[in-house]
This record gives structure tokens, C-alpha cells and sequence, in this order.
């Protein structure tokens, strides 16, 4: 009976162990300039996609390479539009943009998704996966064979962004992850990838453009890219509520290289079980927060673990109590020494006064300085010169 | 001075005991501006704050401050110019504005200037997380420590003095957008819901004339300095375009009106059918709150103190500019506190109805409010030619019939040089000729990539005189990878930071805490062209310079390892060649010995 139990219990935690108990998104556009106000207006309407379908604004790093809601050109202040007909303002009234500006750099990218940041980098600007974290990476810009263009100034190559994720398995990072890259020839931007676990699509083959999908005349430039604007079009239209069951290989599906002008690519082989297990996944693991409730094992439930957890919290706090009563007595009995003896801090790094008062006693001894040596100068020449025969 | 003591009296912090509170004040500027100015008060005292006990004081400004040591905080967000010509003093004797883009100054507590630029650097990159700014540029070639321009404005602790370092630091080329209202808008306990915040909409705040978001903590003891409070006050001013304002969102573009509904000068002798002068307007903009922002004003927050709610809206107009108020179901009509200044409170209760309006109706024009002068107007633009040698040159001008004495601090980027030597300050108007202007110096050079010039003058202006400022500096040529990617675009340099220093007048008329905020205002800030390679052309050199390394390479090498021989030569040169020549002059060798031999028997035969 017990042995039956355990079997339970570790087919029970496998099965947990399958599943993932958290879900991030790195949203990146990595182009500058107004002209390219569609590769925002595809990562906002991305963002906007995963904040409906659930995930927090604190599990999404929103990169922005440049202000397109308040820039001057822009006759809608306040807003960003991936349509003409201006049915959705995807600025809103609530965004969180992590990067933006000159912050979003290939280095900024690497060091956020292999987590390699300074002691200061503050929580929200990082990506605290783990292993049972699943991550949509979704990237969009300018791109060409095996790269992608950041701001016009840099690239990051199909090797690095490998590189980056071999490291992120190693590092336990993630659980699964989709990666999604809209870009010219963007299919080579996965080719180089060797960790498991991970399906990519693109937007277009090799030697293939990917075309923006229209404009806003009022806008004045193209508002949205052709494969972004598909892969809208599906989840929202079909994944209308968090409970949606239409899985990854529906959405493969409805690419429709006629209408996305471009083919479309889709890697399955890193996938744990291959192409099959990779299109059962459903689109809400990736697209949208988890939903089920994990508990833990039977035994950890049970009322004296608790109780005794409260207690030893109850002690916890009693002595902290205790800890800072005593530091502020002292404290206190320091800060009357400190009126007694008040210690001003050494300042080295502050303007100093520039004072013109002497500034003709200043002159009149370089003066005298050269005088001096030119004296100096002369005696010597004196002494030196031959004497008249 | 009447404005500013109404100020005084409506916007002075009230007892120490409340917890929060909020006021709006509505003015209607010429030509048909708004001036809208949000303030929200939130307290802790001391005590709950150090044990971490967070009522109206958002825990997460409050923790990064705690860990950060910092006592005293001043954050600014700003867009846009204020137009003291037509609208008259800044809000706040510009003591709650900033320069264009971010600004931030605290002060620190720290036992030394290492531990105090290291707390500077986490207070940076920890507010940059909060308010999504890339604060975390202001690094330390960013970061000055002013000497006379700020002082501090809470009440620390004599003895705590000592130990408090003063930084300032700014982002002029930081842009402010929505992304930066949502975090400001969450710090506030009614987080935009209820109460005057609900009026902030991102869309019309953005695309105000001017405006500029400021948050500061600073903490306020009492007379004998036993009860202390940590102070927070987050303010919003902004001038509207009351017009563009009404633009439908969805339609902002301004379309020519139908000629029907323009009404032309006809005194103009061109005036007929196809051309018209139009008149210049008689009447008021009809306006509501609606139409300005957006929004209505869905009532009081719940939180705000209750001593304090019927003065929450005030509107500064003259009396004969007429507005009906739209509460709820209750009739309400606006308290008349002052000789231009009416109140109102917002609606408590959700049994009167919640939303709140001020309906402004379309009128013959009314005089204008009278407004303060500025104490000062200042201008500074940049001078020179060329991509090596430039200028600045300020014009402060004193409209005053006194004279003002002020601090003018400017902190420059490294790539710009100044020459202090080259200093002028140059007084103009009658009898000034020999007025000594410059007072005292204060002057931090710079170090390349390391810090930046850090200028501070005290400066003293005669009565209705204008003062010139000038000096050069040269422009320095950053490293090919220093260069940002919009380089073309030229870098930003920080608007100039003005602080007018009290006179004796002044201080019999202002209120101790308006003079520990003192009065401010801030030049435009520049744009500095610096002269910028051509980007691909490394790529051209790289090129270029392989293609000569090929070509020199390898004629070197065929020179050093080949024999040259002329092309009748060619046959001998091969191996196979050589031997059959080896052969054959041994054959011939031979032949001669036996030809010799066989000579000599003829010979002897």
C-alpha cells in the first residue's frame, strides 16, 4: 500500500514537474526612428496581447528603442495605433516600459536574459525565471542573414542570440520557450539555436523581405507588419478568454503565405518529443499566465506544520524586536555623543571658489620669475663668453 | 507679490496632523491657455516611517529611500517652455519645476564622498526601475554637487548636517511620456481613481504647452523640532492649449473651419467673397473639465483629509468669468475666498453622485487675471561656428526697479570644454558701465569621461538692466563607440539652473516655508552639434586598407622569394633544364679532352 503511494505521489510530481509554474515576455523592438513606428506598434500590440491574456506588467520587460507616443511627429499625442480604422490605443493609460532609448543595446539584451546585471539593476528591469518559468521572446526590427539590426548602430548575430540561450538552459532559466521574430529573413535568426526546449517561427525565409501590412495616412508611416498583424489577427479572434484550448500548432496553421507576402518558418527539432508535443502546447502557455493552482504534497498540509511555522515566526520576529530595541538605545546614546563631537564628513569632490583678488600679485611675480631667470640667463653668458684677446 | 501671498495662503502645508490632501488650482491664461496645477500631500511621521509602517507614504518610494540613506529627495519630469511673457511668474516661484527632460537632486547621508557617490549610483538605478526613466544614465560624469543653488528644504537635524552630501544630476534628452504618469499615478493612495488625480490622461498631460511632474520628500519638524513628519508632495503643472485640448482624440488634426463660420474683418478694403480677414476673437472659450482633460472627476478621494475638502478645486479668474458647477444630483456653488480666487469641494458621497464638472460657457472676454511679473527673465543660446570652437552666451534681464542677486549654476557635459579665463560678464544700462556683476566663482573642471564642468556664479543684477554672460569652449571628438545612435541629431546640454536669492522686501512678505523653497527658474536647454564621423565609414577604411595591405603584401613577397630573368632565360631556369645544360657542358667538356687527344695523335701521326 505505501509502496503504491510513493509510486502516486512520484508520478504526481512528475507530472507537476512537466508543467510550468510561471510565464515571462521580452517584448524587444530594437529600431530607432519615426519611420519605424510599426516595429513599436507590433511589440505594443504584442504587449497588450500578453497583458490581456494575463501575464503582470512585472513579468514583462518592455524594450523600446525610441518614443513614438510623444514624439513631436506624432499628431495623436499619448498614443500608438497598429491600425487605421484607430479602434485601439495601444499606449493606454498603463504601461510599464522597462528599456527604452539608448538602453536597449545587445549587451542590455544579453545581460538581461542571461541575468548577467550589476548589484544595483533594480527587479524590475530583470528576468527572474527559474526553471518552471516559460518565456515568449518576441523580437522585431531590421535584420539580414543571420542578424538583426539594434537602433541602427548594432547587431546581434543568430550565434549570440544562441549563445545567450544555451546559457539561460544551463543557468536553469527557463522551462520552455517560444521565440517569435518578426524581421527580413528572420528564419536564419533561429537556425543557429542548439538548446532544448525552445520552438522559434519567423516571419520569412532567407533572401525573403517581410513586408509592414499598411499605413495610417494620418499617422503618416506604415503602422504594422504583415506576420505581427496574422498573428494578432489569430489570437485575437481565437483566443478570446485565458481558458482557450487552441494550441501552438493552430497558430502555426493559420499563416497564410499569401497574405503575409513571405514564408513563414516554424523549428520544432530542439523540442522535447519533437514537432508532435510541440504543436499540443497551448497557446495560453506562452501567450498567457498560468492558471492552475499547484499544491504541494499531502503531508506538507497538515495543521501542526503550520502552527509550528507560525510559532517559529512569532520567535523570529520577538527577536528581531529585541535586536533593534537594543541597537536604538544605542543609537540614541551614540546620537548624543554626535551632538557632543559632530564629525563633518571630508569633501574632496565639490567646485571650488575661483578667487580673483590676487590675480595681479599672480602676475606680477611671473614676472619676476622670468625677469629672474633671464638675469640668471645673461650672467651665465657673461661669465662664459670668451675673453677679448 | 498679491498672487504670490494667495498662493501662501491656499497652498501652505496646514497642520502637521493630516495624513493627506490634494488641491487643484484652474487659471485661465491669456490667449487662451489653462494653467493647471496638481498638488497631493502625503505625511508619515518619522517614527512609522523608520519602522516601516506605510499609510499614505508609498512603501516602494519609501524603501528605496530608507536603503538609499537619502533625506531628502526632488525628482522632476518636464516637456515643453514656460512663456513668462504671456503667463506671467512660474507656479511655485518655480520651486516644484524642472529643466526639459528628468532632473533629480537628493540629499544623501554618507561618512564619506565614495559611500555617498555609491548610495547615489543604487538611488538612481532603483528610481529608474519605478518611474521606467532611464535614470540610471546619470552616472558620474552626469552628477555634480551644487554649492550654492539648492538648499535644503526639510529641517534635518544640526548635527546630521555634516554628514549630508548634496548631488544633482540631469537627463536633458530624457523623454517624458505616459509610461512615466502610470508609476506617479500609483504612488498617489487614490492611484488616479477618485479625487482630482482622476483628471490625469496621459494623452492631454503629454501634449500640454508646458508641463512638468515633481515629487518631493523632504521631512518637516515642528517649531521645537520634538514631532517630525516625512513629507511627500507630488505636484502636476501644466499649460493647455484650451483649443487644441478640445480636439475629438480620435480627429486631432486641425482642419480649416467652413468659411461660413469665420467671421471676417470687413473694414478690410481686400475683403469679398474669396478673401478675408478674420476678426480677432470677443468671446471666452467655452470650456469643461471634460473637454479640457478628458475626463470628469469622479468625486473626492475617500482618503484626503476631511478638515481640508472645501478647498480642494480653486479657480483664479476675475469674478465676472462665470462657471456653473455639475456635481452629482446636489447644486453646489463656488465660495468665494478671495478677490480672484472661488472654491469648491468634490463630491463625498456616492448618494449625491459622484461626478464632478466645472462648466466654463462661451462669454464676451473678460480682463484678464493680473498676474505676477517674473523677477527675472533669462535666455542662453549657444554661439561660435565650426565643428571645434563655441560659445554660450546668457541674457539675464532684470524688469525690476530693484536689484536682484542671484546664482546661476550651469553643469556641462565633458565633450564640452569651457574656457574660464574667457568668462565675461557685461552689464548693460545707464551708468553700469563699471558695475562689478560677478560676485563669486565656483568652478569644477572637467575630466575626460570622467565628470563633467560644474559652473556656479553669484551674480548681481542693477534695477532694469540687462547682464550678457559669455564664454567659449571647444568641442571634443568622442571615441567612434561613444557616439549614440542618433549622433546627427546632436547632444543635449542641461538647462541652466537660476536661483534668485532673497532681498529684504521679500522677506518680510513671504512665509518661512516659501523661502526654504526659494525661488527658481531655468534656461531652455541647448542643443551642441559635435562633429560626427561618418558612420559607415570604417567599414570603407577597413576595405580600403585591406585592398592596399593585399596589393603591398604581396608584391613584397614575390620580390623576396622569386628570381626575375628575362623571358630568353626562362628555358635554363628549370630543374630538368639545368641538368641537360650540366649535361651537356660535361659532354662538351668531354669532347674537348677527347678532341685535345685525339689532336695530338694526329699530331704525332
Amino acid at each position: 500500500m505505501r509502496v503504491l503511494l510513493q509510486l502516486l505521489l512520484l508520478v504526481a510530481a512528475t507530472l507537476a514537474n512537466a508543467e510550468h509554474t510561471s510565464n515571462w515576455a521580452v517584448l524587444v523592438s530594437t529600431s530607432r526612428f519615426w519611420f519605424n513606428y510599426r516595429h513599436l506598434a507590433n511589440v505594443l500590440s504584442l504587449y497588450r496581447t500578453v497583458k490581456r491574456l494575463g501575464i503582470p506588467d512585472s513579468q514583462i520587460i518592455l524594450m523600446l528603442p525610441d518614443d513614438m507616443a510623444c514624439n513631436p511627429r506624432n499628431a495623436f499625442p499619448g498614443t500608438v495605433y497598429n491600425n487605421a480604422d484607430r479602434a485601439l490605443d495601444l499606449y493606454g493609460d498603463n504601461i510599464e516600459v522597462d528599456y527604452r532609448g539608448y538602453e536597449v543595446t545587445v549587451e542590455n539584451f544579453i545581460r538581461l536574459m542571461t541575468d548577467r546585471v550589476g548589484e544595483d539593476m533594480p527587479r524590475s528591469k530583470r528576468l527572474l525565471t527559474d526553471d518552471r518559468s516559460n518565456i515568449l521572446v518576441y523580437m522585431t526590427g531590421h535584420g539580414g542573414n543571420e542578424f538583426l539590426k539594434f537602433q541602427d548602430a548594432e547587431e546581434i548575430s543568430a550565434f549570440d542570440l544562441a549563445d545567450a540561450f544555451a546559457q539561460m538552459w544551463e543557468k536553469k532559466r527557463y522551462h520552455e520557450m517560444l521565440f517569435m521574430i518578426d524581421t527580413c529573413q528572420a528564419n536564419t535568426m533561429y537556425s543557429k539555436f542548439y538548446s532544448p526546449n525552445i520552438i522559434a517561427t519567423g516571419s520569412s525565409e532567407i533572401d525573403q523581405s517581410s513586408y509592414s501590412h499598411h499605413a495610417d495616412n494620418d499617422v503618416g508611416v506604415a503602422v504594422i507588419d504583415r506576420y505581427t498583424y496574422y498573428n494578432l489577427d489569430f489570437l485575437e479572434t481565437q483566443i478570446r478568454e485565458p481558458t482557450s484550448k487552441k494550441t501552438l500548432g493552430d497558430l502555426f496553421d493559420s499563416y497564410d503565405e499569401s497574405k503575409i507576402h513571405s514564408h513563414p518558418g516554424v523549428r520544432y527539432d530542439l523540442f522535447e518529443g519533437g514537432e508532435q508535443a510541440a504543436r499540443t502546447r497551448l497557446v495560453m502557455d506562452f501567450f498567457g499566465n498560468v492558471q492552475n493552482v499547484e499544491l504541494e504534497s499531502a503531508q506538507a498540509v497538515n495543521d501542526t506544520q503550520w502552527k509550528a511555522d507560525l510559532q517559529q515566526l512569532e520567535q523570529l520576529i520577538m527577536a528581531t524586536k529585541k535586536t533593534r530595541n537594543v541597537t536604538e538605545a544605542e543609537n540614541s546614546s551614540r546620537g548624543n555623543e554626535d551632538i557632543t563631537n559632530p564629525m563633518p564628513a571630508l569633501r574632496m569632490e565639490k567646485a571650488m571658489r575661483v578667487n580673483e583678488e590676487d590675480s595681479w600679485a599672480k602676475r606680477v611675480g611671473g614676472a619676476l620669475a622670468l625677469t629672474a631667470c633671464g638675469v640668471a640667463w645673461f650672467a651665465g653668458r657673461w661669465i662664459e663668453s670668451p675673453k677679448k684677446p | 507679490m498679491f498672487f504670490s501671498f494667495l498662493l501662501c495662503l491656499f497652498f501652505t502645508s496646514l497642520a502637521y496632523g493630516s495624513d493627506y490632501r490634494e488641491r487643484l488650482l484652474l487659471r485661465p491664461l491669456p490667449h487662451g491657455a489653462l494653467l493647471a496645477s496638481f498638488n497631493f500631500q502625503s505625511n508619515a511621521s518619522s517614527t512609522s516611517f523608520e519602522q516601516q509602517n506605510f499609510r499614505y507614504f508609498p512603501r516602494s518610494l519609501g524603501q528605496i529611500l530608507q536603503h538609499t540613506h537619502t533625506k531628502e529627495l526632488h525628482l522632476r519630469f518636464s516637456l515643453g517652455r514656460w512663456d513668462a511673457e504671456a503667463w506671467g511668474a512660474r507656479p511655485w516661484n518655480g520651486a516644484r519645476e524642472g529643466g526639459t527632460g528628468v532632473e533629480l537632486w537628493a540629499w544623501v547621508e554618507a561618512a564619506s564622498d565614495k559611500e555617498a557617490n555609491a548610495r547615489w549610483l543604487t538611488l538612481t538605478n532603483a528610481l529608474s526601475g519605478l518611474f521606467c526613466a532611464s535614470l540610471n544614465f546619470i552616472d558620474s560624469t552626469r552628477t555634480i554637487r551644487p554649492v550654492m543653488t539648492f538648499e535644503p528644504e526639510g529641517s534635518h537635524p544640526p548635527n546630521a548636517l555634516g554628514n549630508l552630501h548634496l548631488l544633482h544630476g540631469n537627463l536633458p534628452h530624457e523623454v517624458v511620456c505616459t509610461e512615466n504618469l502610470t508609476p506617479f499615478l500609483k504612488l498617489l493612495p487614490c492611484k488616479g481613481k477618485a479625487g482630482i488625480s482622476s483628471l490625469f490622461d496621459g494623452h492631454k498631460l503629454f501634449d500640454a504647452s508646458w508641463q512638468t511632474m515633481a515629487i518631493d520628500v523632504r521631512p518637516v519638524c515642528t517649531g521645537d523640532g520634538s514631532e517630525c513628519v516625512l513629507e511627500m508632495e507630488q505636484t502636476v503643472d501644466m499649460v493647455l492649449d484650451i483649443e487644441r485640448s478640445k480636439r475629438p482624440r480620435d480627429n486631432p488634426i486641425p482642419r480649416p473651419a467652413p468659411i461660413e463660420d469665420i467671421r471676417c474683418d470687413e473694414s478690410k478694403f481686400y475683403n469679398s467673397h474669396d478673401s478675408c480677414m478674420p476678426l480677432a476673437k470677443s468671446t471666452e472659450p467655452a470650456w469643461s473639465l471634460q473637454d479640457v482633460f478628458g475626463r470628469q472627476i469622479s468625486g473626492a478621494c475617500p482618503l484626503s483629509d476631511a478638515n481640508d475638502a472645501e478647498r480642494v478645486i480653486c479657480v483664479n479668474a476675475v469674478p465676472e468669468r462665470t462657471f456653473e458647477i455639475r456635481s452629482g444630483a446636489a447644486q453646489r456653488v463656488a465660495e468665494q475666498v478671495a478677490p480672484d480666487m472661488r472654491c469648491t469641494a468634490l463630491p463625498s458621497g456616492p448618494e449625491e453622485g459622484l461626478d464632478f464638472d466645472l462648466l466654463f460657457s462661451d462669454q464676451p472676454l473678460t480682463p484678464p487675471v493680473n498676474l505676477t511679473r517674473p523677477r527675472l527673465h533669462a535666455f542662453r543660446s549657444m554661439t561660435g561656428h565650426g565643428q571645434e570652437r563655441g560659445g554660450i552666451e546668457a541674457v539675464l534681464r532684470n524688469p525690476l526697479s530693484q536689484p536682484v542677486s542671484l546664482v546661476y549654476m550651469e553643469s556641462l557635459p565633458w565633450f564640452m570644454k569651457p574656457y574660464l579665463h574667457t568668462l565675461n560678464v557685461a552689464v548693460s544700462g545707464n551708468g553700469n558701465r563699471d558695475f562689478q556683476a560677478l560676485k563669486e566663482t565656483y568652478y569644477r573642471p572637467a575630466v575626460d569621461r570622467e565628470r563633467g564642468t560644474h559652473i556656479e556664479l553669484l551674480l548681481e543684477i542693477p534695477a532694469s538692466s540687462t547682464l550678457t554672460l559669455s564664454y567659449d569652449f571647444d568641442k571634443a571628438i568622442l571615441r567612434y563607440t561613444e557616439y549614440p545612435p542618433d549622433a546627427n541629431r546632436g547632444f543635449d546640454v542641461a538647462p541652466a539652473v537660476i536661483r534668485l536669492l532673497p532681498n529684504a522686501a521679500d522677506i518680510a512678505s513671504t512665509s518661512a516655508d516659501e523661502r526654504q523653497k526659494g525661488v527658481y527658474l531655468r534656461t531652455t536647454d541647448l542643443l551642441l552639434p559635435l562633429p560626427t564621423p561618418d558612420f559607415s565609414m570604417p567599414y570603407n577604411v577597413i576595405i580600403l586598407t585591406s585592398t592596399v595591405m593585399a596589393l603591398g603584401f604581396g608584391s613584397i613577397f614575390n620580390l623576396l622569394v622569386r628570381r626575375f630573368v628575362a623571358a630568353d632565360e626562362v628555358e635554363g631556369a628549370t630543374l630538368r633544364a639545368r641538368i641537360a645544360g650540366l649535361k651537356e657542358r660535361f659532354r662538351s667538356k668531354l669532347q674537348s679532352i677527347w678532341a685535345r687527344h685525339s689532336g695530338k695523335g694526329e699530331k704525332d701521326q
